[in-house]
């Protein structure tokens, strides 16, 4: 579950860790966009490098690291699929394709590191979306972690009654942990109905408008980001549209 | 090594679930078969941490565990369960299956057992707890004490050697809680080794004869029950009470009223209480007390 790090919450003191989440969410969008338009290693390469410096600048680079590493063989697979799938440009284009995946995990992984499931809540509300929508959204979230705890517990359930799961080939015990679903989806309906007569219990739906705990504003800074890298983002396209941009960009690197 | 006579050994038992955090410290037991026996501490303590070990669940950070004479560390926690059965406090987190009857022939299907033995025995456990007419039901459809039965018909069922209950009493009203005391005298003609964590000193004052105490994750007591359970300064540190009877001898000593005290049963405080009333020659009450 190490993979995970890189997308857990982490509070500290940095200038990303104050920016308004949607302000954020415009540099992740933005990011996303750049990296879907470019097929070539150069850019990409550029693009992933600024990427680890938006970690650095919000000194989350250990854990961006776990995940990365947990990444690995999904990467090396992405690589090989890749490589015997197109008939030319072999190694440049995987390359770049891992590069892209790298691009998109680490552009994600900015985001939830240093925004609080609850500032994410807010931007979704602010953004008009209904708040039974937005809740469903950032309770499933919520519950990661707590599904992942519930999963430990029934595997461990059902070793304890004599379920071989970790000796064993590989079909056997494949078809052994088949035996975890079934109570691990009724278990989490059950907890839903449970949440459910909670928020009533508590109130929820009670009133059309909401006093929030928090509230979302944009500073100068954010604006300053948002619509620097908007417009940052807009250039690059266009250029790259009009066929502008520079040729050392698609340098061929590998003979293969 | 272990020592063969013992059917649950740890040696210098440390466990964390990360770092040096220990939530288990130093722990040494030596459990023989046929014992039956209380583990007691406050919440926190580390005591479902320990019993977690006994099945393989968890593996120690430091030292050993040894289940029978074999080392945890190198069986699967099927292979443990086949001899250990732990029933936990949360039923919910122990039923899977679509009917009472699978849920209980389950274990015995993993272990591989002859399918008129595990008919057999599903009657049996069915028979046992009470849960024949429910059979075909989904456990789901049970109210909270059936299924807490429920996970234990489905221990019960295919027989380990060793038994552990966490907090088989909580939430269970008294006729239940007499069906699993029937339960564990069974279980004691059987020679068979049981373990309970349980926070209910009354239900264990008849029915141990060993306690065992976790206090921040050491033992801080291991022995006979009456030296524990009659001990302020023990009890005191484990942050437990003792039985009521007990409570009553003291407050009887603090009101200068001469009664051991060490007592634990109701008979024992009977019979001091009728001995002074004979001294002191209230007769007549005697006579009353001693319908």
């Amino acid at each position: 579950m190490s993979l995970l790090e890189g997308f857990k919450f982490r509070s500290k003191d940095t200038r990303i860790h104050k920016l308004d989440p949607r302000t954020k969410f415009i540099v992740v969008l933005v990011y996303t966009v750049l990296s879907l338009i470019f097929f070539e290693v150069i850019p990409l390469l550029i693009i992933f490098v600024s990427t680890i410096f938006l970690l650095y600048l919000a000194k989350s680079l250990g854990e961006w690291k776990k995940t990365m590493k947990g990444m690995i063989y999904f990467l090396i697979i992405i690589f090989i699929l890749n490589f015997i799938s197109i008939p030319e440009n072999k190694f440049d284009y995987s390359l770049a394709m891992v590069l892209r995946f790298s691009v998109l995990t680490s552009i994600f992984s900015f985001f939830f590191l240093t925004t609080t499931p609850d500032e994410l809540a807010l931007a979704i509300e602010a953004s008009g979306i209904p708040r039974d929508y937005s809740l469903m959204f950032t309770m499933s979230l919520r519950f990661v972690p707590t599904l992942a705890k519930d999963l430990q517990t029934i595997i461990d359930a059902l070793r304890s009654r004599g379920l071989e799961l970790e000796k064993g080939g590989i079909i056997k015990r494949v078809k052994n942990y088949t035996y975890v679903l079934i109570p691990l989806i009724v278990y989490e309906i059950r907890r839903s109905l449970m949440i459910a007569e909670a928020l009533e219990a508590r109130g929820y739906g009670a009133a059309s408008k909401i006093t929030p705990y928090y509230q979302l504003r944009m500073k100068r800074i954010d604006y300053f980001v948002s619509i620097g890298v908007l417009i940052v983002g807009l250039i690059v396209v266009l250029l790259k549209v009009k066929g502008l941009l520079p040729s050392l960009f698609y340098t061929r690197l590998f003979s293969i | 090594m272990a020592n063969k006579e013992n059917v649950i050994e740890t040696k210098n038992l440390y466990f964390a679930y990360e770092g040096n955090k220990y939530i288990l410290k130093n722990i040494n037991l030596q459990i023989k078969r046929g014992e039956i026996i209380a583990i007691l501490g406050e919440n926190g303590a580390g005591k479902t941490t320990l019993i977690k070990h006994f099945n393989g669940l968890l593996k120690p950070s430091k030292g050993e565990v040894y289940i029978l004479g074999k080392n945890t560390k190198e069986s699967s926690v099927a292979e443990l369960s086949r001899h250990v059965g732990i029933v936990f406090q949360n039923p919910d987190h122990q039923i899977f299956s679509e009917t009472v009857e699978k849920e209980i022939e389950f274990a015995m299907r993993n272990f591989g057992f002859d399918k008129s033995y595990i008919k057999e025995r599903v009657e049996w456990a069915l028979r046992l707890m009470g849960l024949e007419k429910y059979r075909n039901r989904s456990p789901y459809t049970l109210s909270i004490g059936e299924r807490k039965r429920l996970t234990l018909a489905a221990v019960l069922s295919y027989d380990p050697d060793i038994l552990i209950l966490d907090e088989p009493t909580a939430g269970q009203d008294f006729l239940q809680k007499e069906r699993i005391a029937e339960m564990m005298n069974l279980l004691r003609h059987r020679q068979k080794t049981v373990i309970m964590v349980t926070h209910d000193i009354e239900f264990i004052v008849n029915r141990v004869e060993r306690i065992i105490i976790l206090a921040k994750g050491e033992i801080l007591y291991d022995g006979d029950k009456r030296e524990v359970l009659t001990n302020l300064q023990l009890l005191k540190k484990a942050r437990l009470l003792p039985p009521q009877i007990t409570q009553i001898a003291w407050l009887l000593q603090d009101n200068n009223i001469e009664v051991p005290t060490n007592i634990l049963y109701i008979e024992e405080l009977l019979n001091e209480l009728l001995h002074l009333c004979k001294k002191v020659g209230l007769d007549e009450s005697a006579r009353r007390i001693q319908v």
